[in-house]
């Protein structure tokens, strides 16, 4: 009985091993064309929240047409960007088409994540915003197609501004915006003049690098060497110092309903988390371009947060997933993801006097999306990140002087960029 | 006669010895597989600059380069000592309510079943939702918490981005959570423990105190020492909770070294420097549990 028991079991132990090993073997060309009549089944992984959202709600069509059937995965941020990387080393990839930040742009293109989209005969047309195809190239070759409009805009309550005497085209400068905090709070000691984003160190430090760039300064110079320990660091966090003293700090969700809540006067947000309505208590202006309003005009300080496409290299179906590419990037489709909360990086939809009787907001992202910034392309931003954004949590939660948090941040960021 | 018999023995004891390795062979097996095999590579991994999207192939021996970095790493420092700070706090809190609780219930002589199921819950829910509810509810802008402090006319906080109450919120949720497993464990124990003895206590004159300290504490030891090795070693993982609620910060003070490890090893993919952290994780744990493993051992 014992020897019987221990044979069932060793048995069951073997089946089972060897069930987990199993191999499923399916020829495929890539055209996804089965030739049985089966659905061809793609997988994408994307940004969850309106990023991805509204790239889902334009499927169904493709999927009829071309006998598809989706899975779609909804990721956060970094599980975005661990799930792409991961599925990366293996021989054939689950994944057809990738949502990208372009922060992980120089990663994936260093390390061959990416299929070159040029070489599969994929190319931009007139109609895409130019300032938003940068990140998506490497030289001439295009590696990613810009979907989501992403760019940081300054959200205000209609009713505190107009309270501290401006009206949303009065925003000039930074100086307008300390103005309008400092008067919120005068009039309102319990409100908030202005909101910052905490939380992690990568929110931390995309939100002040507008204020950055409108103090003359950047994060690394022309040959990627850190500039955090700089005049002009200093001086961009004094002022970023003295906004957060008119406010707090508070996560996404919480800023977002504290500014339509009528709390706030002002925070800088990017489009998908809010879509205003013409009636609603809240809207957005692009993040003015000058210090003061007689000092010299940046040109561009928004950060560019757009939400691109890519098909991975080891996609399953390459070929089949570039045309999805094709299909979702086209004007028609770009258009119709307005309705589900998408922001199309196309200057026709953009400006589509249609579209802007409803959502009258999207003239002003297409304004920022031609004068916004990238974070700089390079393959340790995410350690760069956590390193600058944790020193600057320092600096605002007082545990460390500017001095030591930057001189450290320095120290650290050159031994980084070292290797 | 005898030798046959004594040959009888022998085989026997043969088959019961091949019975158990028969036993236990799966088990061996699953436990090499599922854990020697992991730690192994992640002990080699650790002395390798190997990058997840480089490749094993690119990946070369640093020796002891990444534990050096880790060691001199002011984040790493500052996480080891949340994660000891945090794990000695949570144990002794987590212990203390528990162990009180479970005293109170095993005295009632009513309700014992409904309040037992009760207190369960919080430990029955994962630890994602937890952080999630309470996210809501310490929300500096609506949630319920700050809205009931402002109509009482008590000062309101920003929970978890505040450098005075962020590590103290995170202390608070987690032993809400766990405080009932601790109270499971020992309620379990004080079932075990005869009331002749009690009795014996009463006669003798003890009172409260005396027989808790006299009777109750030397039969549950064992269980106490127990379970202060299991909350150890669990809150010496704490992750989901910090990851969710602050991300380690705000200014690092929440920031425990599987944060660490999941910002600087996970997120870059730069496993080998992420191994090191992880290795050194396992040997803080196995010094901080050592001594509740004498305990246990007896």
């Amino acid at each position: 009985m014992k020897k019987l028991l221990t044979l069932v079991l060793a048995l069951a132990m073997t089946l089972s091993l060897a069930a987990c090993g199993g191999d499923t073997t399916t020829t495929d060309d890539g055209s996804g064309d089965t030739g049985t009549g089966e659905p061809t089944k793609m997988t994408l992984i994307l940004r969850g929240g309106a990023y991805g959202e509204s790239l889902q709600a334009m499927l169904e069509p493709f999927a009829e047409e071309h006998n598809v059937e989706f899975e779609v995965l909804l990721q956060s941020f970094d599980d975005l960007h661990t799930g792409i990387a991961l599925d990366a080393v293996n021989e054939t990839g689950t994944y057809d088409l990738c949502m990208v930040d372009g922060s992980w742009m120089a990663e994936f293109t260093e390390n061959g994540v990416l299929a070159n989209l040029s070489e599969m005969g994929y190319s931009f047309d007139d109609d895409v915003i130019p300032a938003t195809t940068t990140i998506c190239m490497v030289d001439d070759d295009i590696y990613l197609a810009p979907y989501y409009g992403n760019v940081t805009v300054m959200m205000y309550n209609k009713e505190l501004l107009s309270e501290a005497g401006y009206a949303p085209e009065d925003i000039d400068s930074f100086a307008d915006l300390m103005d309008i905090a400092q008067k919120t709070k005068d009039a309102h000691p319990d409100k908030n003049g202005f909101l910052v984003r905490g939380g992690s160190a990568d929110n931390i430090l995309s939100d002040f690098l507008p204020h950055l760039v409108v103090h003359g300064g950047w994060v690394v110079d022309e040959n990627n060497n850190p500039t955090v320990d700089t005049p002009e660091f200093k001086a961009a966090m004094e002022e970023y110092l003295a906004l957060y003293n008119l406010g707090s700090s508070l996560d996404k969700d919480d800023i977002v309903a504290s500014v339509t809540a009528g709390d706030t006067a002002l925070a800088q947000i990017w489009p998908g988390w809010y879509t205003p309505t013409a009636d609603g208590p809240a809207d957005y202006t692009t993040i003015p371009t000058k210090l003061t309003d007689d000092g010299e005009d940046m040109g561009a300080v928004a950060l560019q947060g757009v939400w691109c496409i890519g098909i991975p290299d080891n996609a399953p179906h390459k070929e089949l997933a570039l045309e999805l590419l094709e299909y979702v990037m086209s004007p028609e489709v770009q258009l119709a993801s307005i309705e589900q909360n998408g922001v199309p990086c196309r200057f026709s939809c953009l400006t589509d006097p249609t579209v802007l009787e409803t959502y009258p907001h999207l003239e002003t992202v297409c304004g920022a999306l031609q004068t916004g910034v990238y974070r700089p392309v390079i393959e340790e931003w995410t350690q760069f990140t956590n390193i600058l954004g944790t020193e600057m949590d320092n600096i605002i939660q007082g545990t460390k002087t500017m001095d030591e948090a930057l001189s450290y941040a320095q120290e650290q960021l050159e031994q980084l960029m070292a290797g | 006669m005898k030798r046959n018999e004594i040959r009888k023995l022998n085989s026997a004891q043969a088959s019961t010895t091949r019975f158990g390795i028969g036993m236990l062979t799966p088990t061996m097996i699953v436990l090499l597989v599922m854990t020697a095999y992991p730690l192994i590579f992640t002990f080699v991994y650790s002395f390798t600059d190997y990058n997840y999207l480089k490749g094993t192939e690119q990946a070369s021996f640093i020796l002891f380069d990444n534990y050096t970095k880790l060691f001199k790493n002011g984040y790493f420092q500052q996480a080891v000592w949340n994660t000891i700070k945090f794990t000695i706090l949570a144990v002794v809190l987590e212990m203390g309510i528990g162990l009180l609780i479970a005293v109170f219930i095993n005295t009632l002589k009513r309700g014992q079943k409904i309040m037992r199921t009760l207190l369960l819950l919080p430990y029955l829910l994962p630890a994602v939702t937890v952080a999630l509810s309470w996210r809501m509810m310490l929300s500096a802008n609506y949630g319920i918490v700050n809205q009931f402090l402002k109509s009482v006319g008590l000062p309101v906080f920003n929970w978890f981005m505040d450098t005075k109450t962020a590590f103290g919120t995170i202390l608070v949720i987690d032993v809400w959570q766990n405080v009932p497993f601790v109270f499971l464990l020992l309620y379990a124990s004080l079932q075990s423990v005869s009331e002749n003895q009690y009795e014996a206590a009463r006669i003798d004159g003890a009172g409260f105190l005396q027989q808790f300290w006299y009777v109750t504490l030397p039969n549950i030891k064992g269980s106490l020492a127990l379970c202060a090795l299991l909350r150890t070693i669990d809150t010496f993982r704490l992750f989901e909770k910090v990851n969710v609620l602050t991300g380690g910060g705000p200014a690092g003070t929440t920031t425990t070294i599987t944060q660490f490890l999941y910002n600087y090893g996970i997120k870059p993919l730069d496993f080998g420097y992420g191994s090191a952290g992880a290795i050194v994780m396992t040997v803080l744990v196995l010094i901080l549990s050592s001594f509740y493993i004498k305990r246990a051992m007896g």
